[in-house]
């Protein structure tokens, strides 16, 4: 089949069965790839009521037709299961280079299945599939485990590790490879360690066949010659995502002490071109890049090098905890990717664990002696040790903001800034009604990167509620995603502003598939309404109040900075789900109609 | 090529991606010297907070650049580049 590998492995850990089977071109058809065929695996082959954290549980690594190919980014993988932080949908997108060997091995999507008695890695070199004793690993952090097989394997091996959080079953647990990158939020982290598989290792050398080699070429140069010619690439590879800090700082958007402000007066020590200046020592990007956002630093303070920090982990553990030292946040970034765990929830429960201890909620003898006042560096350190080894206090805020709160109680409930069990990410939603309802109706929880509609607030008025608002983020839902689904990278697109329209002669040519963006969009529009059918099938009870913000949004004004004495009114919120549901064209409750799902072909398959 | 005038109060103003279509899609626009950069975008109808980066290229030390605030007072031979994050994150 052009532009794909052609094989789905199976890899059953419980029984050590491993087979393969054709990419079924109907899959292939109405779901193309990466995060389209996680969702679709996930719906068809994850029985009702599984636990995430049992053996009926499946994780999904998928590559998209792009994969592996000279398209601008084509090192996006996705890892799909269901999450064991939100109990719904999780799909976290990774770049790097590793999806482009799974094409290269032959295949489209990896499958886990089961639970593996012992520790074992799964290697992959192009048809020998093996798991392989991990014994000797397990306990060991990310960095070494991924050294240690680029020492023993070869470097042309790509590697996908978890650390001691994945290990321990920390809910947030993530999944790291090319030493900083990783597959972060909901928790694929900590499926992969409760089936004791510590490491992906593979490597390929076949061909992907191309349906049209001319064709590619050209539209893959046309791609590329876009890029470099754009005037932004420039300042986005010297800043890559850092650019937005000192810019959310200035709009009230930046996450200051647990969300309680979007302004943070320490912001400068953490702007892009501080950090730039201060610690860091190159560009790095990942397969086919021609726009490296990540950044390699050095910092002198903690003797360490780091990919990173990226804006995520600078807003969640820099202006979020009261920290104003880049240093400091490369080093909480370092041991979070070490140890395995999401920078963005991490940061997040950490924050509302000093939110709780400044209000008297939590004391010292809750939290194993820290003195967690925002600003405390060193304690910040212990807690992510706490955290991923499930130590003490740690194992209450291993659980996740939404779990946490719920013990601990005392209206602390309120300030854990979560949507559907999901810590929010990196962007203040005081004020910003698209963005608010961005997070409010994301597919795997509070995550900025399906619709970032945070500009067109600014462009047409912050607190506006308007049809047209919600339109945009509808459409940025069904869109933006699709990078994921093709195994490209949106910040090309984001970024620099290339034309979307050179994607599709580039997808026709290796596909052999004419495709518009109008199809494209289709297809983003499935997958939204197929995982919120898995949503409402994994959850009773499941509907709007599900997809409800944190009270911090709408009850309490910052005191502080840009978004001084803004709030969004309790009412907007639910006007916007009312909006939101209509054009989706499901009920009251957002659960999607009957005519909905015919009208996008799913109504077989949710049947 | 013809010699310029280096006695000036004007400057120039380049807008990156989408912030053209701001001042119908032309890749500069000569702007007076003596204005912040926040003042001389919204004189342009560019609302500056969709602006993330502000960056100056002074004509007379050459090469070096440097990132500046909206309030930078925009100084004449100035070559000031803006960036919006439109697109987001």
């Amino acid at each position: 089949m052009n532009g794909y590998g052609g094989q789905i492995l199976h890899v059953n850990l419980t029984t050590g069965k491993i087979t393969k089977e054709p990419t079924p071109p109907d899959v292939v058809r109405d779901f193309i790839g990466g995060r389209g065929f996680g969702a679709y695996f996930l719906f068809k082959e994850v029985p009702t009521n599984a636990d995430p954290l049992g053996p009926a549980n499946k994780l999904i690594i998928s590559s998209g037709p792009f994969s592996g190919l000279m398209i601008p980014g084509a090192g996006k993988c996705d890892f799909t299961t269901k999450s064991p932080l939100t109990g719904g949908y999780a799909s976290a997108s990774m770049g790097g280079h590793f999806t482009a060997e799974i094409k290269y091995a032959g295949l489209d999507s990896i499958i886990l299945e089961g639970i593996s008695p012992r520790p074992v890695y799964l290697f992959i070199d192009d048809d020998k599939v093996e798991l392989r004793d991990a014994a000797d690993l397990w306990g060991k952090g990310t960095i070494v485990v991924e050294k240690h097989f680029k020492e023993k394997l070869g470097e042309e091996f790509q590697v996908a590790v978890i650390g001691p959080g994945g290990e321990n079953g920390v809910s947030y647990a993530c999944i790291n490879h090319d030493f900083g990158r990783q597959a972060g939020r909901g928790g694929v982290g900590t499926v992969m360690g409760v089936k004791k598989v510590k490491a992906v290792v593979v490597h390929g050398t076949k061909s992907i066949p191309v349906a049209d080699m001319e064709g590619y070429r050209k539209a893959g140069m046309a791609l590329y010659k876009a890029c470099k010619d754009a005037e932004g690439l420039k300042d986005w590879t010297r800043y890559g995502t850092t650019i937005v800090t000192s810019w959310c700082d200035e709009v009230g958007a930046l996450p200051t002490r647990n969300f309680s402000a979007g302004s943070f007066e320490g912001g400068k020590g953490l702007y892009g071109q501080t950090m730039r200046e201060k610690i860091v020592i190159t560009d790095k990007g990942c397969f086919g890049c021609p726009s490296p956002c990540g950044k390699y630093s050095r910092s002198k303070k903690y003797n360490i090098h780091v990919e990173g920090p990226e804006y995520e982990t600078i807003g969640l553990m820099g202006s979020n905890l009261g920290i104003d030292d880049i240093e400091a946040v490369a080093q909480a970034n370092l041991l979070c990717d070490d140890l395995g765990i999401d920078t963005i929830s991490t940061g997040n429960a950490i924050g509302w664990a000093m939110e709780c201890y400044e209000k008297g909620i939590l004391t010292k003898k809750d939290t194993d002696g820290l003195e967690l006042k925002f600003g405390n560096v060193e304690a910040t350190f212990k807690l992510i040790e706490k955290i991923a080894r499930r130590e003490g206090f740690g194992a209450l805020l291993a659980e996740g903001v939404k779990r946490a709160s719920k013990k601990i109680g005392k209206g602390s409930e309120k300030f854990a800034i979560q949507v559907k069990g999901m810590e929010q990410s990196a962007y203040a939603t005081h004020n910003a009604t698209a963005m608010l309802l961005a997070y409010m109706t994301c597919d795997v929880g509070a995550h900025h990167n399906r619709s970032w509609a945070i500009t067109y607030d600014l462009q047409v008025g912050r607190d506006k509620v308007v049809p047209e608002k919600v339109a945009r983020v509808i459409w940025l839902q069904n869109f933006r995603p699709m990078f994921d689904v093709l195994g490209g990278c949106r910040l090309q697109w984001v970024e620099l502003g290339i034309d979307r329209d050179l994607y599709c002669p580039a997808l026709e040519a290796i596909t052999g598939v004419q495709r518009s963006w109008e199809d494209l969009e289709k297809v983003g529009a499935r997958i939204w309404n197929l995982t919120r059918m898995y949503w409402g099938r994994e959850n009773e009870g499941f509907g709007r109040q599900w997809d409800m913000p944190s009270p911090r949004f709408y009850e309490e004004a910052p005191t502080t900075g840009a978004t001084k004495g803004q709030i969004t009114k309790f009412e907007d919120v639910h006007k916007l789900l009312d909006m939101y549901y209509e054009q989706r064209g499901w009920t009251s409750e957002g659960i999607p109609t009957a005519a909905t799902l015919e009208q996008l072909g799913l109504a077989e398959l949710v049947a | 090529m013809k010699k310029k005038n280096r006695i000036t109060t004007k400057a120039t103003l380049r807008p990156s991606g989408a912030l053209k279509s701001y001042i119908s899609g032309k890749t500069e626009i000569t702007v007076e010297a003596g204005h912040t950069v926040r003042e001389t975008l919204s004189a342009l109808n560019i609302p500056p907070e969709v602006v993330a980066l502000v960056v100056v290229n002074p004509r007379t030390t050459g090469v070096n650049e440097e990132q500046q605030s909206k309030d930078y007072v925009i100084q004449e031979g100035d070559v000031v580049r803006v960036l919006a994050v439109i697109g987001g994150g």
